[in-house]
This record gives structure tokens, C-alpha cells and sequence, in this order.
């Protein structure tokens, strides 16, 4: 058995080094045109085949790379932009150009877009990519919403024309039973959401960011603490009284998706992205146009428009262009939304942008389809400036505290609590354009610095071989020999060290000092210690009371899951050896399954009113408990998730420590008559603690920097007070949420150094008093 | 191998409270893992708010290895993993040699950096990394994804050794030496052998972090769909702005787990044992 595994340990290993050296590709030659593409493979597919038919025509050769979602596109197009096999047509969405054309990342399409062009393609598809009155890129498939119906409960016939007859039909429709409980809504909204309510938002006189008459947008002009915003939260507010709204502040619009998918909502405002599932449950529904505003012109879903840019840096832009043009044929475009939307299967993924495609047999056979296309000339795309994703960040947690009060069940003052979400929004748009004065540096204070720097590890050194040569009889002697041999071995490593941490650190030293960021992606330069200047003098509010608690979380977290781990580990070595084998067979899957998943499953089950914990406590009587939505709570169920992760870790670590640890302590104390509980304080934890320090103190700064705590309560219960910190914030992911939302990049690396210091210095003084601990 | 003799009634009463405490801690780890199967077998999941799948099927493991790359990414995931592991030990084993046997000018002072260096969190280091890729040539090359991660999972867990191997008493190396052999056999034939329980931890802990690093990958990963390691394909189908297909990365979750659980029971022979039969070696 043993050898039949070392066996196959030694041929999956020989094959493992084989199979990666073949991994090579070939030196892409310049006229090589490369695009990067969708994640799906038949829409990949689509695209390749048309590519095979382009070089067979034309001669260039085409790479299509297929990628692992859009999100990333833009950051990847950054870092690979200037590469040897950097990209020239990437497929992104056009929400994330707006950074990207600051920087100078993007070549502009306006002269390649000709009359023809346009005249095939919906208008959105370029007013998505439109930008400073330049066209950057072209849509291919457009992400938008409508009016969902489920057929059963209104027919077509019914659907409302106004918002106004949008909210009677839905009251009408709702039908409760006897005890009050809803059974059937007409309409279902949820009013954290701006998303998809934003048309009703503008029905009552509400914006997101004003347009300039030329187009463009005004990052300055935020519509959202005027009259009519404080009609529409009046409008929510009377329409949740009426069970319109969903009343759990934790759900969202998958419950309402979830809902609609079970035939129990007639009409939702969304689009299709679920419609497989609505698919696997025979809904009938159907896809409509949203309800008119009420000076009759239509109202227009906020849109996210998805196509192709093409790289400044492109290497071949005649043939890039020639391709792209290529692309955007009307025959093309026919198989490559098929080839989304899976051929035969039509699931809905890519909605065309293209005139041909949405006459054709293939959309206009299927009804939902048909439908959505048709939605296309009642789009507003998402803004595409750098500005545009700042309300994300607050919008929630404003609506939040407007519709179900703060979290001590106060109310708030709508026009009050909108003028300071119009206040925030507008403060990070000056942050994020404010440019700090660059300083010039002479390239001689390079060689200053550098040779200044020799000059103190010189000295440092002499220094200190004076002091140890004093010290010399104290310590152990030293041998020249063994130094000689140690430094040696530990070269390769240290060389990893230096390439893989000690760059980076120094790096984002250097990062910090720049102004380097959302707009600034390329020609960033030093601008001295504006950025630390910054964060000093602004401060973030309550700083010290995120460093306790963060201090206090990740002591909790450590200690608890050593001493569980090494309790667990001393109790399976008494209880009978195959059982034990079970146990810990279970027990360690926490650390064995990746953790976003189970992150996400503890946030599914903590949740206060659907949780399967309340409800399996309910079962026993025991009232439902606000795990993650009080404040308090939310940080003991914080520290306990964590330590469910982590406490495998140290079980196993400990199960290896306890085979180290010489019978005979044992068994003294066990003929001194001691019990099993005082053994395990006095012998087994002290002597496992004492081999572990170094390992705690890791441990500690690991979850000092935990980022899985966002994953599970994004921070949240969230603070009253917009921006601020919350319940469960840790410093780290505080900081740095700050810092991205307004990507202003440098200041995060300079908030990184801080911490560095600051843990830095912590984690020594640990060691030191750990050191002496284990001497004593 | 029974070595607590159940004699009295006391002994069998704590048995007994020591399986009900154990048993708890069981339902409150497997309850995240009951529910993954469960929606992992089940259709038309929405969200994760907690309705459980009414019906079942085996759907989405069809669709895993139809729609998806996730041979392809398992594949990525445990070549680079078993070299990171192979790596790993190797290091560790070398320089936990250094620092437990070897007296040097600076030892103190190299461990201090070694733990140092690692509190600045390279997921934040992004933009260096990637040009550290670049510069080594190793963009979109699995080599580079199993270096680094040899390097983190190495610098993380010399600490975690070092305090293993201090507990080896130092007589048994002199003993060797004593008897002709040279340090290198010191350390191949006594030392290792007796350190087999932790370099079993090493080993398991380093295919863990290389198995789960999802962001250094990410970065640097971005050409072709079938180079991904399993935790960025995991990823990709979470991480949507509107669609999030829940059974689906619950699917390749548990399929995604076995290596790691088959890997965890192959080792476990060497960890544990302990307190009644372990080795004595003093």
C-alpha cells in the first residue's frame, strides 16, 4: 500500500514536470492582431472561426484569447497594454473606459467609424463608448432592463403604461391571505436598490450625475437630495406599508428573482439574467417595455453596453482595424451572438446591438429575445466617466438607514441624510480629480540616496562587529564555518525573499509617493509625501477605535483557534483511534475547501430572518438572533467564523507537537496524581505555545490583514454616518476601501506602508516578549 | 491500541461527554458543508439566501465538465500544487536546518526578516508583482505561479518548523556525530525521520496555499481560459455583476475539494499517534 502510493506519487510527479515544459508559446510575430474575448466557449468559438475565415481572406493572423470574465479587462488591459503579446481589440464593458482613456490607454474610433457603422448598429452601442466627444469603442451586446411579467398573473394587455398605474396595478395585484401574510405581489421592489429603480428615481425628478449640453457628464451635478428624491422616498416608504417593498433590509434582488421565479410576483423591473432558471421552471413570462414618465416620454433603463476597444499601444493598428471592421459585419455579428447565447439554446446572455442580428429568424423567433432587443432605443447608458461607480459605495447604506432607520431602529431625516450622500458623492469626485503638484527631482539624488544608504549599512555594520566582538565571551561562540555554510544554504530562499516581498514593499514605497491612480495610470510622478501628508491631516475617523478592534479580532481569532485546536488534538489522541480518524477527517474540511465559498455559505445561514441557524433555533424555542446585522453580535459571529476556519490549522499543527512532547512529562505528572484537565494546562499547552510563538505571531498578522471578513459582512453593520468606518471593519480592508473607491492608488500603498510599520513594530516587540517567554 | 482502560463508571461518563462535545463540533462544521452538497445537487438556485433546492439533480457537475474548462483548471491546480508542495518541503526542511542546528553571525536577525518581510500583504502588491512576472519572463506560465507560491508557502512555514525542530533534542546529533556521521547524514537519516509529523504539516499546508491562491493567479494568468489554476475558474463564476451561478461553484467545489481531502487522509498516518504510542526519544 505505502509503496504503491510513494509510486504514484512519483509518476503523477514526473508527470506533472513533464506536462509544464511543453507550455510554451510560440514568440507572437508583430502582425499578429490579438484579441481578447468572452469567457464563453461557443461565443469564443464563434470568433475564432471567424478569424480563421479573416486570415484565410486577408493573410493576417489572428490569436482570439479567451478570458476569464470582462470584469477584469480593464486592469488586465493596463498591465499587459505595452507587452510583447499585449492586446489590441479587447472586449470590455463600457463603464470601465472612462479611467482607462485618462491614463491614454485607449486609441479613438471616431474616424474609423463611418456612416456605415452607424447606420447598422443601435445607438447605444456608441453612445456607451463616447467620451469627450471621441468614440472609443463600438457594442456589441447590450446589458439592459425592462419590465419582467409573469404572463399567468397580468396579460400583456394590462401592462401599466404610467408609473403611476405601475404602482396601482402592482397594489391591485396583491393579494394577501388570511393571517396577512403576503402571498402574491403585484410588484416587487427592493429600496436599497438605485440600479433598477432608477427610472422611477428620474419618473419623480432624481439624477445620478447632470449632462453638460454637449453630452458629456458633470460630476458636480448630483441630482439626488432635490424635491423629488424626497418624493420618491416618500413614494417607497407608502408602497412598503403596502408589502410592495421587500421588508428584510438584508435581502435583495435575488429573493425577488426567486420570488418571480416561483410564479408568486407579477412583474419585477429586471432583465435576464436568471431567465435559465425561469427557463427550468416553466415561467411564463414575457419582457416589456418600461411604464412611460409621466410627460410621456419614454423611460430609459440604465444600461451597461459591452464591445470592443482597441489598445493605444497596438502595434499593428491597420490591421487591428481591418479586423475590427471585420467583426462588426453584419454576418459576423450574427454568429457571434449565437454562439453567446449558445446557439440553439438561446439562454440570453448577449443581447445584439446590431440592427441585422435583431431582425433576423434566430432572435425573432424567440419571444423574450425579440422582446429585450427591443428595449435597445430605451437605454441610458451607465456614466463612463472615472467618477461613475462612486454612488456603489454609499447608495445602499443610505437607503438602508432611510427605509428601515439606523441601527438603533431611529429614523432619519430623508432630506438630511440625501444631502450628505450628495456631500460624500462630491467629495470623492474632488478627491479623485484633485492632482497633487509634482516635484522634480534631479537624477543625481538617486546616487545620493543610494550611496548614503552604503554608507549607513557600512557603518551600521562596523559598528555593530565592534559590539559583538565586546559581547563575545557572553554569547555562544560563533563559527566562521557554520555562518559561512547557513548563509549558503539559505540563499535560494533569500533570493525568492528579495525578488517576491522585499521588491514589492519597496515598491509600493515608492508608489506612495507619487500620484499615481485611477487617471494617472501611465504618467505618474513623484509628488513627495503628499499622499501620507493627507492621510495625517484628514485622518479617518475613529482610527484608534479600528486599530483596537482590529487588534482585538485578530488576538481573538489566534488564541481561541490555538488553544480549540490543541484541545481537539489532545482529546482525539485518548478517544478510540479509528473514530478519531473520522473526527479529524471532518474537522479539517474547513481548511481544505477554498474559503470563499464557505464565506459566503456562513453569510446565507447567519442571516437573522431566513437563516438556517435561527431556524434550526428556532426549533427549540430560542428567538431569533441578529447575527450579522447587530452591531455587537456581528463581531463576536465575525470572530467565530474566522476562528471556524482556522481552527483545523492548529489542531493539525498541534496533533504533530503532541507526538514531540516526551511520555515522561506525562507520565510524572499523571504519578503525581495531577488530572487529565490540569496535564493539558500545565504540560501540553505551555509546551506547544512555547514551539508555536513564532507561528501565533504570523497567525496574528495574517488575520491583522484579513480580507475574508469583507467577504462575509462587507464591513457591515454598517455606521450611521456615511463613509465611516463599520461594525466589522477591519483597519486593512477600512483603509483601503477608501482609498479604491476613489482609485486613488498611491494613497493605498501609502496606507500599506503604515500598517507595515505598524505591525512591523508590534510583531517585533511579540517575538521579544515571546523570546522570553520560552526562556523563562 | 485501547490504552485507557474504561474501568469505572466516571471514566466512561466523561467518554461519553467528550463525544457529545466532539459530535457538536462536528454538526457546527459540516452544517456550511451539508448545505454546499445540497445546493451543489441542486437546480434552479437563485441566491444564497437560505432556501433549500427543492428538487435535485446531477446537472451541475454535467455542466462543469461540459460548459466549463474545470478539467483543465483541476488539472493546473494540482500540477502546481504538488511541485509547490515538493518545493516547499524542500526548503523548509533546509533552512529549518539552518536555524535549528547552525550557529551563525545573524541568525536572530535573518529569522526577524523572514517573518518581517511577510506582514506586508502581497495581494495588495499587485502592480509590483505583476512586473516582477515580467521582468522573469513568466507571465502566463504555470512555473511562475509554482515559484511564488513555493516562496510564500516556504517564508511562512520556516517559522512554523523552526519551533518543531528546536524540540529535537540536540543530543541525538551529537550522538551521530559521535558515531562518524557527517551532518548531512545527520539530517537525512535522525533528524527528518523524527520531523516527520510536521514536514507532513508543511506538506499539506503548502498544497493548501498554493491550491487556494486566487489572486497573484488572477493577475498574471490572462491569456486563455484552459491555463487557470481552479480557484480563478472557481472565481469566475461567482464573481458577476448580475448572474451568480451558485449550484454550479458549489459543484466544483466538492469535486474541487477531493485532491485536498485525499491528500489530508494519505498523511495522517504521520501526525498522529502521539501521547500513547508516539515515539519516544529521549
Amino acid at each position: 500500500m505505502k509503496k504503491a502510493l510513494l509510486c504514484l506519487l512519483v509518476i503523477l510527479f514526473g508527470f506533472t514536470v513533464f506536462s509544464i515544459t511543453p507550455i510554451k508559446v510560440e514568440a507572437a510575430s508583430d502582425s499578429v492582431v490579438h484579441v481578447w474575448f468572452s469567457q464563453y466557449s461557443q461565443e469564443n468559438d464563434a470568433m475564432i472561426a471567424i478569424a480563421n475565415q479573416f486570415t484565410n481572406e486577408t493573410g493576417i493572423a489572428v490569436e482570439v484569447v479567451p478570458r476569464i470574465n470582462v470584469f477584469n479587462a480593464a486592469n488586465d488591459l493596463v498591465n499587459n497594454a505595452e507587452l510583447d503579446d499585449r492586446p489590441d481589440i479587447v472586449f470590455m464593458q463600457a463603464p470601465d473606459i472612462g479611467g482607462l482613456i485618462a491614463s491614454g490607454y485607449l486609441e479613438s474610433l471616431t474616424a474609423f467609424i463611418d456612416e456605415d457603422i452607424t447606420s447598422r448598429f443601435s445607438e447605444v452601442a456608441f453612445d456607451a463608448f463616447s467620451y469627450n466627444g471621441n468614440i472609443y469603442g463600438v457594442g456589441y451586446s447590450i446589458d439592459t432592463y425592462g419590465l419582467l411579467y409573469n404572463k399567468d398573473l397580468i396579460s400583456e394587455d394590462d401592462l401599466p403604461t404610467t408609473w403611476e398605474e405601475y404602482f396601482t396595478t402592482g397594489e391591485a395585484l396583491t393579494i394577501s391571505n388570511d393571517e396577512g401574510e403576503v402571498i402574491q405581489w403585484g410588484i416587487l421592489m427592493n429600496s436599497r436598490d438605485m440600479w433598477f429603480n432608477y427610472p422611477i428615481i428620474k419618473e419623480f425628478g432624481g439624477y445620478y450625475y447632470g449632462q453638460f449640453s454637449n453630452g458629456d457628464y458633470n460630476p458636480y451635478d448630483i441630482g439626488l437630495d432635490n424635491e423629488g428624491m424626497v418624493n420618491y422616498v416618500t413614494k417607497v416608504k407608502e408602497l412598503k406599508a403596502k408589502n410592495l417593498v421587500l421588508t428584510n433590509k438584508i435581502q435583495g434582488e435575488s429573493e425577488i428573482v426567486s420570488r418571480f421565479a416561483n410564479g408568486k410576483v407579477a412583474m419585477m423591473i429586471y432583465g435576464l439574467w436568471y431567465a435559465s432558471v425561469f427557463k427550468q421552471k416553466n415561467l411564463n413570462y414575457g419582457i416589456a417595455s418600461l411604464p412611460d414618465q409621466t410627460d410621456n416620454t419614454t423611460s430609459l433603463a440604465l444600461t451597461t453596453v459591452q464591445g470592443f476597444v482597441v489598445n493605444k499601444f497596438t502595434d499593428n493598428l491597420a490591421e487591428t482595424l481591418q479586423f475590427l471592421e471585420y467583426i462588426l459585419r453584419d454576418d459576423n455579428q450574427q454568429l457571434l451572438i449565437e454562439g453567446g447565447n449558445n446557439n440553439a439554446e438561446k439562454i440570453g446572455t448577449r443581447n445584439p446591438a446590431n440592427y441585422a442580428v435583431i431582425a433576423s429568424e434566430y432572435i425573432q423567433s424567440d419571444d423574450i429575445l425579440a422582446s429585450l432587443s427591443g428595449l435597445n432605443s430605451e437605454c441610458e447608458p451607465f456614466p463612463n466617466i472615472p467618477e461613475g461607480t462612486i454612488w456603489y459605495n454609499y447608495t445602499t447604506t443610505v437607503f438602508q438607514s432611510i427605509f428601515f432607520g439606523t441601527s438603533d431602529d431611529q429614523e432619519v431625516d430623508v432630506q438630511a441624510k440625501l444631502s450628505e450622500l450628495v456631500e460624500a458623492i462630491r467629495s470623492d469626485v474632488a478627491l479623485m480629480n484633485y492632482q497633487a503638484e509634482r516635484i522634480d527631482i534631479p537624477s543625481w539624488i538617486w546616487a545620493v540616496v543610494i550611496v548614503a544608504l552604503i554608507v549607513g549599512i557600512a557603518a551600521y555594520l562596523i559598528i555593530k562587529k565592534f559590539v559583538i566582538k565586546k559581547k563575545k565571551t557572553h554569547y555562544e561562540r560563533i563559527s566562521w564555518k557554520e555562518t559561512f555554510i547557513a548563509w549558503l544554504l539559505m540563499v535560494p530562499l533569500l533570493i525568492l525573499l528579495i525578488v517576491f516581498y522585499v521588491y514589492p514593499i519597496i515598491h509600493n514605497i515608492y508608489l506612495s509617493l507619487t500620484d499615481y491612480s485611477g487617471i494617472n495610470l501611465r504618467d505618474y510622478g513623484l509628488i513627495g509625501f503628499a499622499n501620507y501628508k493627507d492621510i495625517f491631516v484628514a485622518g479617518i475617523d475613529g482610527l484608534a477605535s479600528m486599530t483596537v478592534w482590529t487588534v482585538v479580532f485578530a488576538a481573538c481569532v489566534v488564541i481561541i483557534s490555538f488553544v480549540l485546536g490543541t484541545v481537539l488534538a489532545s482529546v482525539l489522541n485518548k478517544v478510540n483511534f479509528h473514530v478519531a480518524k473520522i473526527y479529524r477527517i471532518i474537522f479539517i474540511l474547513p481548511w481544505v475547501i477554498p474559503t470563499v465559498i464557505t464565506l459566503l455559505m456562513w453569510q446565507g445561514l447567519l442571516e437573522t430572518d431566513n437563516g438556517l441557524i435561527n431556524q434550526i433555533l428556532g426549533l427549540i424555542g430560542i428567538p431569533n438572533i441578529p447575527w450579522l446585522s447587530d452591531p455587537f453580535i456581528a463581531k463576536i459571529s465575525t470572530i467565530m467564523v474566522m476562528v471556524w476556519f482556522s481552527f483545523p490549522y492548529f489542531m493539525v499543527i498541534a496533533t504533530g507537537h503532541l507526538k514531540a512532547i516526551p511520555k515522561d512529562y506525562f507520565e510524572a505528572a499523571k504519578v503525581d496524581g495531577a488530572s487529565a484537565i490540569h496535564i493539558f494546562f500545565t504540560i501540553t499547552l505551555p509546551l506547544v505555545f512555547r514551539a508555536l510563538i513564532p507561528t501565533l505571531i504570523m497567525s496574528f498578522i495574517m488575520q491583522f490583514n484579513q480580507f475574508g471578513v469583507y467577504i462575509l459582512t462587507q464591513g457591515g453593520p454598517a455606521s450611521d454616518v456615511i463613509g465611516a468606518p463599520g461594525a466589522t471593519d477591519l483597519l486593512i480592508t477600512y483603509v483601503f476601501n477608501t482609498a479604491f473607491n476613489t482609485n486613488r492608488y498611491a494613497v493605498a500603498a501609502a496606507y500599506s506602508v503604515i500598517i507595515f510599520v505598524f505591525v512591523a513594530l508590534f510583531s517585533l516587540i511579540a517575538m521579544r516578549i515571546g523570546r522570553k517567554v520560552s526562556e523563562d | 491500541m485501547k490504552t485507557i482502560r474504561k474501568s469505572s463508571r466516571k471514566d466512561r461518563a466523561i467518554q461519553v461527554l467528550i463525544h457529545c462535545l466532539l459530535l457538536s463540533l462536528v454538526v457546527i462544521t459540516l452544517i456550511p458543508f451539508a448545505y454546499i452538497i445540497l445546493m451543489a445537487f441542486g437546480k434552479d438556485v437563485v441566491g444564497t439566501a437560505t432556501t433549500i433546492p427543492t428538487e435535485y439533480s446531477f446537472d451541475n457537475f454535467a455542466r462543469l465538465f461540459t460548459e466549463t474548462n474545470f478539467v483543465d483548471w483541476i488539472k493546473n491546480s494540482i500540477i502546481i500544487s504538488l511541485i509547490t508542495m515538493v518545493l516547499s518541503v524542500l526548503f523548509v526542511s533546509v533552512s529549518v536546518y539552518v536555524f535549528s542546528r547552525l550557529r551563525f553571525l545573524g541568525k536572530r536577525k535573518l529569522f526577524n526578516f523572514i517573518l518581517l518581510v511577510q506582514i506586508f500583504p502581497l495581494m495588495l502588491s499587485m502592480v509590483s508583482i505583476f512586473r516582477i512576472f515580467v521582468m522573469l519572463g513568466l507571465l502566463n506560465d504555470l512555473k511562475g505561479l509554482i515559484i511564488i507560491n513555493a516562496t510564500v508557502s516556504s517564508a511562512g512555514l520556516v517559522l512554523l518548523a523552526k519551533g518543531y525542530f528546536d524540540t529535537i533534542p540536540y543530543e541525538l546529533d551529537e550522538a551521530a556525530m559521535v558515531d562518524g556521521a557527517t551532518k548531512f547524514q545527520t539530517l537525512v537519516k535522525i533528524i527528518l525521520p523524527l520531523a516527520k509529523p510536521m514536514l507532513a504539516v508543511v506538506a499539506i499546508q503548502s498544497f493548501v496555499i498554493a491550491y487556494n491562491e486566487y489572486a497573484i493567479a488572477s493577475t498574471i494568468m490572462t491569456q486563455g481560459l484552459d491555463g487557470m489554476p481552479l480557484a480563478v475558474g472557481l472565481q469566475s463564476m461567482i464573481v458577476g455583476q448580475y448572474g451568480t451561478n451558485w449550484s454550479l461553484y458549489c459543484a466544483a467545489s466538492v469535486l474541487g475539494s477531493i485532491p485536498m481531502i485525499v491528500l489530508f487522509y494519505s498523511m495522517q498516518k504521520y501526525f498522529i499517534g502521539g501521547l500513547t504510542e508516539g515515539s519516544v526519544k529521549m
